[in-house]
């Protein structure tokens, strides 16, 4: 153990953990990172590329190299940031990339091929012979591509989603934030206050300063209960603010139950979108490393992150107690350190100052003007070589601390393309006014990360961000604090032979870098990619500026002429269940269920997703064992006696006004205002651009009142655009709009029959042939006084009706018609029969109304009046449409047990099967009972004068082609008698 | 909950939108989901023909509401759903021909009868506002700071289209379409029982 005293640990509160499968115990607030460390774990995993071994280098979510896989099962979760990852009791870890033990890795030999692994590698290496990339090189690479392994198993988390609206969302609870968050919610604004750490004061927890002459802790803790106290401000801990999008929407996730072995009944994580009227950004600022040879062992990390592990954590960087540890600086914040380490009681060797006129902060051994050089140690740090002067020596050592200057975290403020401005005093980028808008840095993020400056700064953020929401704040006694010293070199990186890594997690080192340059890939999107430099899951949040210092230096070029490096949304990584929302199966969307649907599950029916419709596709009886049996069963029963159908997904729009049947005319091709009262017509509606846009029925209920069905596809979007023309087009015509598709169950009651029962429940309504003749609609009532709507219209070619009633008593009609139609064979079909009767009889549907086709093509031209204009009607006169010859036809295959699958394009007989000589196309295609034989419909050139010809159907996908009879498309009563008896 | 038997005006058994006989309602902590089955709906629509500057009229005694506004009185309400357009609500009228009733009150207007258009659904929260606005937080993107007692909007809800009106600070009424009520109570309960956790 190398726990050292004091920190924000619960030590009454131990937990036991594995990693690797040993076991070990930590303390309530440990994170797995710190855990590890006291525990004198160094090792936590592989680099990417040369699966050298690693440790971790930081204590937040830039971390590179202690990635985890945490949990077992289907809860196994790749590329868990051990530093982000907090301590619970039974936590299970594993490290990844590695072959075989962590400490003897089998593809540590890559390390050893490292020459042949440059920056460009895969560029250069896989391009010939050109045949083996897809069966050798991509497979080979793709296995050992990625870090971490799935486990395979569906998720079983829940997750959710919701949304939050306030004045001021502050990005960030450490100094800055805290004061920010005071401020505005003392003032009464609606403040959201998020974290992604699990407890609030960010660094304020990880520095031994002190506030009012106190620990920091103690102020936190106050502040914290006076925020908690205000209804005014919500508190978002395990927050991560990932992302700024317009209109002052940010993206958060919320990590409602990672911190727990299971989630029990509570959610996994929750996604926020939350709009503000203004946002404080006091995300912080990331420290970043030298690269100098071999920086990159077990046992090297961040300076700050070292003091944040000894301070909050209570964790020592080395492996036993006693060895150590020195600190590589190129300022004043390494020397910080130092002294809190040896308040803490460890072994400082002493600090490795690049400045030649460095100054101790205390009494500790100073290597002013010197470096570090080397490292050894094969699984951890042992020893550095500190050259001064041109001299080197070796020392031992169990941990080193680099401290290479702070980079403000300016990501969200760049997510609007923002770009990041140099500041030279700072060394670092810092955000630039043309960020997302109402948008303000503060604090650490704005480079102002000296403890006074921050609180204060998070002050004048929030009134500032108030004042233009017109929300007064006032200043607040901010607690008494300082501003450490934090004077700094601008030195990027120890020059030398050896390999110096820039990002850890990539394996990207200074030579790639200078190789980047040396073939011409100077630009940093082209550096980036050369190299692969902050690709990898921690974004390079540890590396950019690094790197880009780097290329400075070797172009002669400052660094923000070198480049800029912005950032795109997410901050950190995201899982792809939480973006999803949570639903999954059946849930993953919304579904409509028909008036009838629990009536049609009673009764066995398969369904089919119809859109968002669920519809009974067949009701299978006992015995028949394929939907074609079932089908074909109630094709016949149509035909022969009486069957019933749900059509309540036709959409009804329910017009009124005075100007109902001009507005009607407009928008159908053909006349519909001269419908009389107690009429139905079809109606053909065409787009602008003159093709076919729909088909249905109008029915004109009362002098005013018309109701017109829309086809079940198109049923949202013809009401679209008939409320688009009503409100934009022609607001001076008085109608009305009403969607009532949901309002009303309708049922199809279609066969010779069909009058017979349809008499047996209709209160004291002649439906007689002459009292209700073929296209006549009522409004009557049925079943002892329920108001109804009657339809005689046929979509199966028969004698036929459509009754509506209101949707809940849809299911009881539906009940009432299988009773009193007992006698007569009455037969439930669903989409299935509905589909064959209609192709059967010619009509068409969405497979002939597929938006490339005319009125003509259907046969249909003369139905576009020359009497009136409407909606596409001198779109479709155009050349080009008008000239169009191919005509809907029906086809039927010589041998007619073979099936002409639909899709399948039509060819004279004899020609050859090119584009240049196609005639066509099939459109349906079904088994027709009736005809004992397959048929199908299709567009056909001059099909309407080819009757009798044997053409080609060609189906190239599936390489067949059949011989078919081009006939009528009414295959069943051509003349239409049976549907007017 | 509603007596079919006794209101029926036909010999056919209506069932509710979530296919029961009688209408569903549970209790998830400090809130409860109930199925409004009994709400008569008729959308009422001005005519343009009405004279210029004419004031819409009262039904059943309401002032028809402004631009997002509910207003109730006794067992009628009604709230905007778009320019000179109403929705009219009837407790306990869900069987019966609302719309007919509502023409017979405004025979210059249009009215369709929507009461099976839709199925509606009243949240009750318990304890004040706060689980209420809870919910909706986890629902809709709506402020409910700026959605108190008697506004009305129709936004998205796990991509249904849906009317919400507060009827109370600790009242909310959803409306979606009658079709997609098992979706709906499905994402209202599953919110609800989340926020139990």
């Amino acid at each position: 153990m190398t726990r050292l005293s004091g920190g924000l640990i619960d030590r009454s509160k131990p937990l036991n953990f594995t990693f690797n499968g040993k076991s070990y115990r930590g303390f309530e607030g440990d994170t797995l990172a710190s855990a590890l460390l006291a525990n004198g774990v160094q090792l936590m995993g592989r680099s990417f590329k040369y699966h050298r071994p690693r440790g971790v280098v930081a204590a937040g979510s830039e971390e590179p190299n202690a990635m985890v896989e945490l949990r077992t099962g289907a809860r196994q979760e790749p590329n868990t940031r051990a530093t982000m990852a907090e301590l619970y009791d039974g936590l299970s870890a594993r490290s990844q990339n590695h072959m075989g033990p962590l400490n003897r890795d089998l593809l540590a030999v890559n390390d050893l091929m490292s020459p042949f692994f440059a920056a460009g590698f895969y560029y250069k290496t896989f391009m010939w012979p050109k045949a083996f990339w897809e069966k050798l090189y991509e497979p080979a690479i793709r296995k050992a591509a990625g870090l971490g392994s799935l486990s395979m198993l569906p998720d079983p988390d829940q997750y959710d989603k919701g949304f939050l609206h306030c004045d001021l969302l502050i990005v960030g609870a450490g100094a800055a934030g805290l004061a920010a968050a005071l401020t505005a919610g003392r003032a009464g604004a609606e403040v959201i206050l998020a974290d992604e750490d699990f407890s609030l004061g960010g660094r304020l927890t990880m520095e031994s300063d002190t506030l009012d002459e106190a620990e920091a802790a103690a102020w936190i803790a106050s502040v914290k209960a006076e925020l908690e106290s205000l209804p005014n401000v919500r508190i978002m801990t395990r927050t991560t603010v990932f992302g700024v999008y317009d209109h002052g929407i940010f993206g958060a996730v919320e990590r409602v139950a990672d911190h727990l072995k299971e989630p029990g009944a509570k959610v996994r994580q929750t996604l926020w979108r939350i709009t503000a009227k203004r946002a404080v950004l006091a995300a912080g600022a990331t420290e970043r490393h030298i690269p100098f040879a071999d920086n990159d062992r077990p046992g090297v990390m961040m300076a700050g992150a070292m003091r944040a592990y000894a301070n909050r954590w209570a964790a020592s960087p080395v492996k036993r107690d006693g060895d150590a540890i020195a600190i590589f600086t190129n300022g004043d914040d390494g020397h910080r350190t130092a002294m809190d380490l040896i308040a803490k009681g460890a072994n400082v060797l002493g600090v490795i100052d690049a400045r030649a006129g460095a100054e101790a902060l205390g009494d500790y051994k100073l290597f002013a003007g010197a470096t570090v050089t080397g490292t050894k140690g094969r699984l951890g740090l042992t020893s550095i070589e500190i050259t001064r002067n041109g001299t080197s020596e070796w020392h031992n050592v169990g941990a080193l601390g680099v401290a290479g200057g702070w980079n403000p975290n300016v990501h969200l403020a760049s997510h609007h393309r923002g770009r990041p401005v140099w500041d030279d005093r700072l060394l670092a980028f810092v955000p630039s006014a043309d960020g997302p808008k109402g948008l303000i840095p503060a604090g650490a993020a704005a480079g102002k990360g000296g403890t006074a400056e921050a609180l204060a700064d998070g002050m004048r953020a929030a009134i500032e961000a108030l004042s233009e929401i017109d929300v007064t704040a006032s200043e607040i006694a901010l607690p008494k604090a300082e501003n450490a010293a934090s004077d700094q070199a601008a030195f990027w990186h120890v020059p030398g032979d050896k390999r110096a890594w820039v990002d850890f997690q990539n394996d990207v080192t200074v030579k790639d870098i200078a190789l980047a340059h040396k073939e011409n890939m100077k630009p940093v999107e082209h550096l980036k990619r050369w190299t692969t430099l902050g690709m990898a899951t921690d974004q390079g949040k540890t590396s950019n500026i690094s790197a880009l210092a780097v290329m400075a230096e070797l172009t002669g070029k400052s660094i923000p002429e070198t480049g800029t490096t912005i950032f795109r949304p997410p901050y950190t990584g995201v899982s792809l269940s939480v973006l999803g929302g949570g639903d999954t199966g059946n849930n993953f969307r919304p579904s409509r269920l028909t008036p009838t649907h629990h009536w049609a599950e009673k009764l066995g029916a398969e369904f089919v997703e119809v859109g968002q419709w669920m519809r009974a596709q067949y009701f299978p009886r006992q015995g028949e064992t394929h939907w074609r049996q079932a089908v074909d069963r109630e094709v016949l029963a149509v035909r022969a006696g009486v069957g019933i159908c749900d059509v309540t997904t036709l959409g009804k729009v329910d017009v009124q006004g005075a100007d109902a049947g001009e507005f009607l005319n407009r928008v159908y091709a053909n006349m519909m205002g001269t419908l009389a009262v107690g009429k139905v017509r079809y109606g053909l509606m065409l787009r602008e651009d003159g093709h076919l846009y729909d088909d249905g029925t109008c029915a004109r209920l009362f002098e005013d009142h018309y109701v017109v069905t829309t086809t079940t596809a198109n049923a949202g979007l013809v009401y679209r655009q008939m409320e688009f023309f009503h409100q934009c087009v022609w607001p001076e015509l008085d109608v009305q709009l009403i969607s009532t598709t949901d309002a009303w169950a309708q049922i199809a009651v279609a066969g010779p029959k069909s009058r017979e029962l349809l008499s047996r429940i209709v209160d004291e309504f002649d439906i007689s042939n002459e009292g209700f003749p073929f296209m006549g609609c009522a409004a009557l009532t049925i079943c002892g006084g329920l108001r109804a709507r009657l339809f005689r219209i046929s979509f199966s070619g028969e004698l036929a009706y459509e009754v509506a009633v209101p949707a809940r008593y849809g299911q009881a009609l539906m009940e009432r018609l299988m009773q009193e139609g007992a006698d007569l064979g009455v037969t439930p079909y669903g989409t299935e029969a509905l589909g064959v009767l209609r192709i059967e009889k010619g009509h068409a549907a969405g497979a002939e109304l597929n938006g490339q086709t005319t009125a003509q093509m259907l046969g249909l031209g003369k139905m576009v009046s020359m009497k009136k204009d409407s909606v596409g009607a001198v779109m479709s006169r155009r050349g080009g449409l008008a000239e169009d010859k191919r005509r809907l036809v029906g086809l039927k295959p010589i041998d007619g047990q073979q099936q002409i699958m639909a899709g399948s394009h039509l060819f004279t007989r004899g020609t050859a099967q090119e584009t240049g000589t196609d005639q066509g196309w099939v459109t349906s295609s079904c088994y027709s009972p009736h005809l004992k034989s397959y048929i199908a419909l299709g567009y056909l050139e001059e099909g309407d004068t080819r009757i009798g010809e044997q053409i080609t159907a060609a189906n190239p996908l599936e390489g067949k082609t059949l011989m078919a009879e081009v006939v009528s498309a009414h295959f069943v009563d051509p003349e239409g008698g049976r549907l007017r008896d | 909950m509603i007596d079919y038997a006794t209101n029926a005006v036909t010999d056919l058994t209506p069932i509710t939108a979530l296919g029961g006989t009688v209408a569903r309602s549970e209790s998830f902590g400090a809130l409860s989901l109930s199925e409004n089955a009994g709400l008569g709906l008729a959308s009422l629509s001005l005519r343009k023909s009405a004279e210029k500057g004419q004031e819409a009229p009262q039904v059943f005694g309401l002032p028809l509401p402004g631009v997002g506004k509910a207003t109730a009185m006794g067992a009628y309400g009604a709230f905007w759903t778009g320019r000179d357009q109403w929705m009219i609500e009837a407790q306990g009228k869900g069987e019966v021909d609302f719309a007919a009733m509502l023409k017979s009150e405004a025979p210059d207007c249009s009215v369709t009868e929507q009461t099976d258009g839709f199925v509606a659904f009243e949240i009750a929260s318990a304890n004040g506002a706060g689980p209420l606005e809870a919910l909706m937080a986890k629902l809709v993107n709506l402020d409910p700071k700026a959605f108190g007692p008697g506004q009305v909007t129709r936004t998205g809800l796990e991509h249904m289209t849906v009317f919400l009106i507060r009827r109370a600070e600790d009242r909310l009424a959803v409306i979606g379409m009658r079709t997609l009520a098992g979706s709906l109570w499905h994402a209202l309960s599953v919110a609800a029982r989340r926020l139990e956790a």
